[in-house]
């Protein structure tokens, strides 16, 4: 009776979602790498640096702060990190970026991760540091 | 109990064999799910271990062993994160389409 649903959890579980811009690529790529712009539209304060390797910490407006690592930078394309809260919930998220027409097709997909807080890889036990904006807020 | 910690107690496929056992076959002792099962009655054992801490088998006492039935409940947490984290992303997307145009 249940074996649909558990035939679909072998596979992952993520959201997806797009949008069309009318802003070319380029324009939009800002908006993904820079934290100002980010946070803008993140609904919180975000620090990244965008490179693989870089760190990335959303301070949301509300909520709790998520903090993890940029994993690939294809400059005007893709953007991909994993992350996750205090109590866990690591979650990879992937953005991609695509001309259409004049304009720009965003797509996002946030897959669950599923990591047991104590079997997370060890640069997942304990956040960056120093969280500039966090000990400014202090 | 959190959405990843359910999915992390079903990402194991055996794991998810003992449960979609016990959730068509209705509740069942570890000795009579690893009779039919390519794996020993203590690997069972320790999944049914990480099945209850996931919340998602009940424990019913029965003489010297231990019968488990499927508790779909934390099912929903799944479900529910889902729902959530889309309506975040339509949010912002909305939020950046607003901000950039």
């Amino acid at each position: 009776m249940h074996g649909e649903f558990f035939e679909d959890l072998t596979g992952e579980i993520s959201v997806e979602r797009s949008i069309d811009l009318s802003v070319p690529p380029d324009s939009v790529w800002q908006h993904l790498t820079d934290g100002d712009l980010l946070g803008d539209w993140m609904e919180g304060e975000v620090e990244i640096t965008a490179r693989p390797g870089g760190s990335i910490t959303l301070l949301p407006e509300e909520g709790d702060l998520v903090w993890g690592t940029v994993e690939e930078v294809i400059p005007g394309k893709r953007l991909q990190w994993s992350w996750r809260t205090d109590e866990g919930m690591p979650t990879q998220v992937e953005i991609e970026i695509g001309s259409a027409g004049e304009g720009t097709t965003l797509s996002v997909r946030e897959t669950l991760l599923p990591w047991t807080t104590t079997g997370l890889p060890p640069q997942w036990v304990d956040p960056p540091s120093p969280m500039a904006f966090l000990s400014a807020a202090a | 109990m959190q959405p990843h910690e359910v999915f992390a107690a079903l990402a194991d496929p055996t794991r998810l064999e003992v449960l979609t056992r016990l959730a068509n076959s209705g509740p069942s002792t570890a000795t009579e799910l690893s009779a039919s099962m390519p794996v020993s009655r203590q690997a069972v054992t320790k999944h049914l271990a990480a099945l209850d801490a996931a919340g998602l088998v009940d424990r019913h006492p029965s003489g010297r062993e231990v019968r488990y039935s499927f508790d779909p409940g934390p099912l929903g947490d799944l479900v529910e994160w889902v729902e959530t984290v889309g309506s975040t992303w339509d949010r912002r997307l909305d939020r950046l389409s607003r901000s950039i145009e």
